[in-house]
């Protein structure tokens, strides 16, 4: 990380409280507009897919529905769902906006989601050890991670994890591996896995269950569509959230360089821990305006779609500070990522080696 | 609170299997909304008939609720819910017209006085025309007309006429059989607010007494004194309803209590949040712990848990702020609280608390 004394650190605390405080002034009627916009585009793909799936015999309707299904998944993880129980849109005092009460369309738990990602990863970022969002447990990603031999199959694990992500992100916290090293027993699981359990059959007797039910006899193909939007979002989603953090050149930290931070340093980490890709407007409204993910996690409660205007005033703030900012397209971002994932799965030496060789093509 | 409950069990519970929210009615709100927003389900949208100008700051807005809306009774209040520059707001209003009007015309009326620097009054009337649609909660209130009739006497002041029109209506529909008193206190005879319908009232039914008095027209301010209550026949078994400024609230109960007038008989209703209770000021505040959000915050002296979680950057949901409609009620996990309205102190367990009337004494966690 780029080294900044007290003093500097101070000053980019206030540069960027700054640039906070200019939004949370202007806030209103324009962001409420917005996010109803949405969430009405939402309603009505979610709708539509549900409508045409039954006439999936016809194969362009079942690509269509399901297409549509996936897109209000992805809309709805995204941009709605993750942004509300953020607390982007708190300030409406809508109940139906609200980060406390909000309930997603995905397996994973609203309340869980909130410890582990809203609290755990937000306020740990890329400090390997404390933040499970690096790697999810799953993979090695960075040198502080000791190899070992089933790290070689890690890519086997990536393709696993994001094929099933919202299962993944479901049960985030039961934290396997600290169970697998008996540092935690079942038993404190419980409460937790009752809320999974609650959650996961919920989401799995909706599309699962109820609506191929509910079309009986064309049930196999609603199933097949249902299934193939919960695919496309478990891979759009798993894809966005490892450009995010998960690129070559976003960093990583200790526990020891995070003791005690200050609110200046905090800020210095998510800049330099987290990662942006460019492209049209609606790949940022797709994932999320997670593809500001460097703003995002400067002012994780900002409503997501000022994310755009404010990245200019973070670039300058970061330009003066000479703190990288570290952004690119969305090829060249997951390309680094899928290297990582591939670099780190080979034991130091292979790598190191392999990586002097091709130093001087390397990106 | 807002929020109409859904009559069958099975289907609220299939909506929420499926749309993930704890009031799947309102799911296609947004959508609904746009198309036409008497549709909104999460509130019941009442669409602005007609904008009556009463007095200089004063005006009463005919409302046509949708027809799922499940009345009132005379005296009562409801919630309405608007949106301003994106935020909603929710505040509290009596009905001012006869539930009799609903249920011949489908029609309501709230009388809204200008409250200076009021955000929520200044855009109603500023802003509302026509057409326009707002959010209304049922009515709820316990400010009711005496069953079986018995004599009456209202004591009102300012805007605190508006649920006792209400009453008079209702009375005067029914041919209250017993004797009906008002003293309505106004500061100057400009502010008289339904003063036609009062004397149309007064001349066609002998049993209602009406008596304007203009506080701030004399010298000397003229409030309620022992003799407006002395030429009432047979106070004392009289139902009293006090609406209206504190000051005259108070003065008012102390003049009936002299007089024999007992607690049980003397109902009244409030507009601006009433009198904290006198709460002890050593034994107030405490560690608070906003469990949902891992915020620990200090608090001392008498600030509520809403004001309390705001100033420790939290946005709990939040209605009135102060402890009518409910709408920041949520779980106290352990600790004790107090009720800033009447001074009760809570258990110290789990149970439902309303943030913006609940003072902490000592450590509380609460889910927010």
């Amino acid at each position: 990380m780029k080294k900044l004394n007290e003093t500097q650190l101070q000053e980019l605390e206030q540069d960027l409280n700054a640039i906070r405080d200019e939004v949370l002034a202007d806030l209103g009627e324009r962001d409420a507009r917005y996010i109803r916009r949405i969430i009405r585009l939402h309603r009505t793909l979610e709708i539509g897919g549900r409508v045409m799936m039954p006439f999936g015999f016809i194969p362009p309707v079942f690509l269509a529905a399901t297409a549509s299904l996936g897109v209000a998944k992805i809309l709805e993880n995204m941009e709605i769902g993750h942004n509300v129980m953020h607390g982007q849109y708190d300030w409406m005092n809508d109940p139906n906006l609200h980060s406390q009460t909000y309930e997603w369309d995905t397996v994973c738990t609203a309340d869980s989601w909130r410890r582990t990602h809203n609290y755990e990863h937000h306020t740990y970022t890329n400090v390997i050890g404390k933040d499970r969002d690096y790697g999810y447990a799953v993979l090695r990603l960075s040198d502080e991670d000791e190899w070992k031999p089933w790290h070689s199959l890690q890519f086997i694990n990536y393709i696993l994890l994001s094929v099933l992500f919202q299962w993944g992100v479901g049960l985030h916290e039961l934290e396997s591996e600290k169970l697998r090293r008996r540092e935690i027993r079942w038993r404190d699981k419980l409460p937790f896995l009752k809320d999974f359990a609650r959650k996961g059959g919920r989401q799995a007797f909706k599309d699962y269950v109820f609506f191929p039910l509910l079309t009986l006899p064309v049930a196999p193909i609603v199933l097949a569509g249902n299934i193939g939007a919960n695919l496309i979002r478990n891979l759009w989603s798993s894809t966005v959230i490892f450009c995010g953090h998960f690129t070559q050149d976003a960093e990583t930290f200790s526990e020891a360089e995070c003791e005690g931070e200050s609110k200046g340093h905090w800020y210095l980490r998510q800049l330099t821990g987290s990662s942006n890709f460019t492209g049209g407007r609606w790949l940022h409204i797709l994932s999320g305006h997670l593809s500001y993910q460097v703003e995002h996690h400067v002012f994780p409660d900002l409503p997501a779609h000022r994310y755009p205007e404010i990245s200019e005033k973070v670039q300058a703030v970061c330009l003066k500070h000479g703190i990288p900012y570290n952004t690119g397209s969305f090829a060249r971002q997951y390309g680094t990522v899928l290297n990582q994932i591939f670099r780190y799965s080979l034991p130091d030496r292979v790598r190191t080696r392999l990586e002097g060789r091709s130093a001087p093509q390397a990106i | 609170m807002l929020a109409r409950v859904t009559q069958s069990k099975t289907i609220h519970w299939l909506g929420r299997q499926l749309s993930n929210q704890d009031n799947p009615e309102s799911w296609l709100d947004p959508v609904l909304a746009k198309i036409n927003p008497m549709w909104v389900q999460a509130y019941t949208p009442a669409r602005v008939e007609q904008v009556i100008q009463e007095t200089a700051d004063t005006r009463t807005f005919v409302l046509r609720p949708a027809r799922r809306w499940t009345g009132f009774r005379a005296g009562q209040h409801v919630n309405i819910c608007t949106e301003i520059d994106g935020v909603r707001r929710n505040r509290t209003f009596s009905l001012s017209s006869s539930p009799l009007l609903w249920e011949t015309q489908g029609l309501v009326t709230l009388t809204i006085k200008r409250l200076p620097g009021g955000l929520v009054t200044n855009w109603l009337h500023d802003r509302v025309v026509p057409g326009q649609v707002i959010g209304l909660g049922e009515a709820f209130g316990e400010f009711l007309i005496p069953e079986p009739a018995q004599p009456v006497l209202f004591i009102a002041g300012g805007s605190g006429i508006t649920p006792v029109v209400s009453q008079l209506e209702t009375m005067a529909a029914q041919d209250y059989p017993a004797p009906v008193t008002l003293l309505y206190f106004v500061r100057t005879h400009r502010d008289v607010i339904a003063g036609e319908k009062l004397r149309a009232l007064a001349s066609r039914h002998s049993t209602l007494t009406v008596q304007v008095i203009a506080t701030n027209e004399s010298e000397e301010p003229r409030f309620l004194r022992g003799e407006d209550l002395d030429g009432i026949a047979n106070l004392k078994s009289r139902e009293v309803y006090l609406c209206g400024p504190k000051g005259l609230m108070d003065l008012a109960g102390d003049l009936l209590h002299q007089r024999g007038v007992t607690d049980d008989r003397i109902h009244s209703t409030f507009f601006a949040p009433p009198a904290p209770a006198q709460l002890e000021g050593t034994e107030l505040g405490g560690q608070v712990t906003f469990a949902n959000s891992d915020v620990q915050v200090g608090s001392k002296g008498d600030a509520n848990l809403l004001e309390i979680a705001e100033a420790a950057g939290l946005t709990p949901q939040y209605g009135c702020r102060m402890g009518i409609c409910h709408q920041c009620s949520c779980r106290k996990t352990s600790g004790t609280v107090i009720n800033r309205l009447t001074g009760q102190v809570s258990g110290a367990g789990e149970e439902n608390v309303q943030l913006c009337i609940s003072v902490p004494r000592g450590p509380v966690s609460v889910d927010v």
